[in-house]
């Protein structure tokens, strides 16, 4: 039973522009898409330009072999998941292959696999056994990396896959139906009636009984009607008719060593199946869901499997520019990073190994994590980030780009190469232009007057309140400054009080006048103060205190009581 | 002679000649380093949460712990956090309860066994200036040096018990063991800027060239450090304009260079 020619090719060129114009549409982001306050001045048409500049300086010089290397090493052995990952390199390796020789052998056989091999028949040896084989690597690989990922489950949310369940979904019901199509065809008395009425004129069920006894016996085919026990002699006879009209073309099953088991266990139900006509919804399932995944790839985060090699391929050619080549360009960085939005595969890696993840899991904000930090990289270049309802997300999302210490770890150990450094700093560029600085910055573009002020409008008390006292041990007890003299000492070593000269870039206040303002129950006035977030914590004034007040740990305290509170107040309003 | 090296997160990812020449002096001086699965000291954190900073510090303490090891960091901001953080735990009974239940999500508890060292003391009182003198192959005889202190190992004193605060010998007692010359220069003691550089760059920046000028005055040809912050710090202002330069140079490189070590296992 075969498909409608018509039906089949209307359907496949569907999915395929489907397919193309989606990979169209998701690859002209790397060209608009703007990471970074560098990438803004860069017009997408000169960001096209530099890429078929660097194409083509890339083949002329060496560094075509290096690309080659990576397309080898890196693409298709995937040799950077092999150094973070054995077990799911393997499970990616065996998707990776078993799909593609799946492909190249099973599904594009009429292009590929009759050109390279003469007599090719889908149901001779070893094409059984091979297509068994690629379909069972690809379903052990989807297993080892699910069971791998579920291994890696921490406290903190992984981030978003679009689709990905429900792509594997897919990836696994054309396999499994493949296998069920296959594990039918070789059980249904009904192909084998059809198969010999057309090759050898007859479905005469006397004239065919050898044939069907060695069938029945050797070939998997559940006849319900079969005379047992099998008589030898008749399927001796069998043979030889096998041999003259059917050994062309088939091969005993069995080394089909999935498909022939399944085919055991249908026998039962063989029967009904023909009558169902299983062999032909098996095949529409079969074939509409291959190309429902060719369709659909370009919108879920399988699209990996073309962003992916390309940035391997990219980082490979911009690898250890050679001197004296000019610096890879703006335009390439643009691109490049917007590139890695979709390269990423969210597989998590970095976030297992970020520097900073017992911080965000203390904290309660996967805003830290470098999977989370790249969504919201993106979406803040796209602007979704700033959406209004998304006010918080976006306060996250910086406390998570500023607290990085750009350890690197992630990009070592990124298993497609992304440059998340480079990411990284693009993004708090972008958080800072719009209006989500470091704490820094951010307490500092109002003076500390103003912050006091927004604290408890209208009141004229400052002191920092008993709640406080759980996350300030220093600041909110008395006993711990109320010794002081206020006899400057704090401020004469203060080398950033000797550095402020002018000032635009001069401290406010000086230390010994904070601790005053702690005296005096002020401590308010002194959170947006510049010398609290100026000081260099270099401890000149806690070592020279003579009244061992610890001044810079008294400076440290206020500040992060000061993200806490004024944060607050600047969470209420629009971010500036 | 055993520790647990914690080289922070600058150091493997800006600075790797500081881990190559760290592992390839102490390899030679017989101390075993011992890797494991550090994350953040919890500097960073500070600014946020004093709790989140604490809860980052005690998880490499207790890894460190567990293994049975002491710490042994060559970056002086690590080491300052990881001594600070120890001195919290140690005065607060309420954090400690409250660090210890975030701990416990991991399945690891502190109970305050762990050593935090940095590397210089390790060298000069651990290991001993005498072996060190004795181990010198290629003496650097009369390179002019100045020590670049690091505030946060040398301040406040009570925590880091790095050396005398206000005149202190540690440095430049290891710089005259390679050969050296040991350069009195005024603001060998002074902060570096590297912690202002975000909050206020031009400030920053001010610091960091008056103490390369003063050393250049007083005679030095190289700027010896051993914090990755202070030496980067350095590096980039220098980088950046075109005053007269110093040649920054690790202490680990200059002890390597010593002790007769090839240039480019010190990363040179």
């Amino acid at each position: 039973m075969d498909m409608s020619p018509a039906l089949f090719q209307s359907t496949l060129y569907a999915s395929l522009a489907l397919c193309v114009l989606g990979l169209a549409w998701r690859a002209s982001a790397w060209f608009h898409i703007r990471i970074g306050p560098d990438a803004r001045a860069v017009r997408p048409a000169r960001r096209v330009a530099a890429v078929f500049r660097g194409a083509a300086s890339t083949l002329s010089s060496r560094r075509v072999f290096r690309v080659l290397g990576a397309l080898f090493l890196d693409v298709l052995l995937l040799r950077r998941l092999f150094a973070t990952g054995k077990l799911r390199w393997l499970g990616h390796l065996l998707v990776v292959a078993g799909f593609t020789l799946l492909l190249l052998m099973h599904a594009l056989a009429a292009i590929v696999t009759v050109k390279l091999f003469q007599g090719y028949q889908p149901t001779l040896a070893p094409y059984l056994f091979l297509r068994n084989l690629f379909g069972a690597m690809v379903l052990i690989g989807v297993a080892m990396l699910l069971f791998g990922r579920r291994r890696q489950r921490t406290a903190l949310p992984q981030a978003r896959r679009p689709l990905a369940a429900a792509f594997v979904l897919l990836l696994g019901f054309v396999l499994v139906s493949g296998f069920l199509l296959e594990a039918h065809k070789i059980a249904s008395p009904r192909a084998f009636y059809r198969m010999t009425e057309q090759f050898i004129g007859s479905i005469d069920p006397e004239k065919l009984e050898p044939l069907r006894a060695l069938w029945g016996s050797e070939f998997g085919v559940a006849f319900d009607d079969l005379p047992l026990p099998l008589d030898p002699r008749l399927v001796e006879a069998g043979r030889e008719l096998h041999r003259d009209a059917c050994g062309f073309c088939h091969a005993k099953p069995a080394s089909a060593f999935v498909s022939y088991p399944i085919a055991g266990l249908l026998a039962p139900v063989t029967v009904l199946m023909d009558a169902a006509r299983a062999d032909a919804w098996l095949l529409y399932l079969h074939v509409f869901a291959c190309f429902l995944g060719l369709a659909s790839l370009p919108f879920t985060r399988f699209f990996h499997a073309v962003a992916s090699p390309v940035s391997l391929l990219v980082a490979a050619a911009a690898l250890e520019r050679e001197v004296p080549a000019p610096p890879f360009s703006a335009e390439a960085r643009a691109s490049q990073r917007a590139l890695a939005l979709d390269a990423c595969v969210r597989c998590g890696i970095c976030d297992a190994r970020c520097s900073v993840a017992p911080i965000a899991r203390y904290l309660g904000n996967p805003g830290l994590l470098p999977s989370h930090k790249l969504l919201a990289t993106g979406a803040l270049a796209s602007g979704r980030l700033l959406r209004s309802g998304r006010e918080n997300d976006a306060l996250l999302a910086a406390d998570g780009a500023f607290l990085c210490t750009d350890c690197g770890r992630c990009t070592s150990r990124c298993p497609v190469g992304l440059d998340l450094e480079d990411l990284w700093e693009a993004g708090r560029g972008d958080l800072a232009a719009a209006g989500l600085p470091t704490p820094a910055q951010w307490v500092q573009a109002r003076s500390a007057l103003e912050w006091a002020e927004s604290l408890e409008p209208g009141s004229g008390q400052h002191a920092l309140s008993d709640l406080d006292a759980a996350s300030a041990s220093l600041s909110a007890d008395r006993s711990k400054y109320s010794r002081c003299v206020q006899c400057q000492t704090c401020t004469n070593v203060c080398p950033v009080v000797a550095h402020s000269l002018d000032s635009d870039h001069g401290v406010d206040l000086t230390p010994q006048k904070v601790m005053n303002l702690l005296r005096l129950g002020l401590g308010d006035l002194a959170l947006g103060s510049r010398m609290v977030w100026d000081c260099a914590t270099c401890y000149q004034c806690q070592e020279n205190c003579p009244e061992g007040i610890r001044v810079t740990d008294i400076m440290c305290e206020l500040r992060s009581l000061a993200v806490q509170r004024l944060g607050a107040v600047r969470s209420r309003r629009e971010p500036s | 002679m055993k520790f647990a090296l914690f080289l922070g997160c600058k150091i493997p990812s800006r600075l790797p000649a500081y881990e190559a020449s760290t592992r390839a002096v102490l390899g030679h001086l017989g101390v075993t380093l011992v890797d494991l699965e550090f994350d953040c000291c919890g500097y960073p954190a500070r600014n946020y949460s004093h709790d989140a900073f604490v809860v980052a510090a005690a998880r490499n303490l207790a890894l460190a712990e567990r293994a049975g090891l002491d710490v042994l960091t060559p970056c002086k901001c690590c080491f300052g956090t990881l001594r600070h953080a120890i001195r919290f735990l140690r005065e607060d009974a309420e954090l400690r309860s409250r660090v210890g239940e975030a701990l416990s999500e991991d399945g690891l508890t502190w109970s305050g066994k762990t050593q935090v060292e940095h590397l210089l003391p390790v060298l000069a009182r651990t290991i001993g200036v005498d072996a060190l003198a004795a181990a010198v192959r290629a003496p650097r005889t009369g390179l002019r040096v100045a020590a670049q202190y690091g505030c946060h190992a040398l301040r406040p004193a009570n925590v880091t018990g790095f050396d005398n605060p206000m005149a202190p010998t540690i440095f430049e007692t290891l710089i005259r063991a390679t050969g050296a010359i040991a350069v009195d220069w005024p603001r060998r003691l002074d902060c570096c800027g590297d912690p202002l550089h975000e909050a206020n760059g031009p400030l920053s920046e001010r610091m960091t060239r008056a103490k390369i000028a003063d050393a250049l005055e007083s005679g030095a040809e190289v700027m010896c450090t051993a914090c990755p912050h202070c030496h980067l710090r350095f590096d980039t202002v220098q980088a950046n304009n075109a005053d007269p330069a110093i040649r920054t140079l690790l202490y680990t490189q200059l002890l390597g260079l010593a002790l007769g070590l090839p240039a480019k296992s010190l990363g040179l």
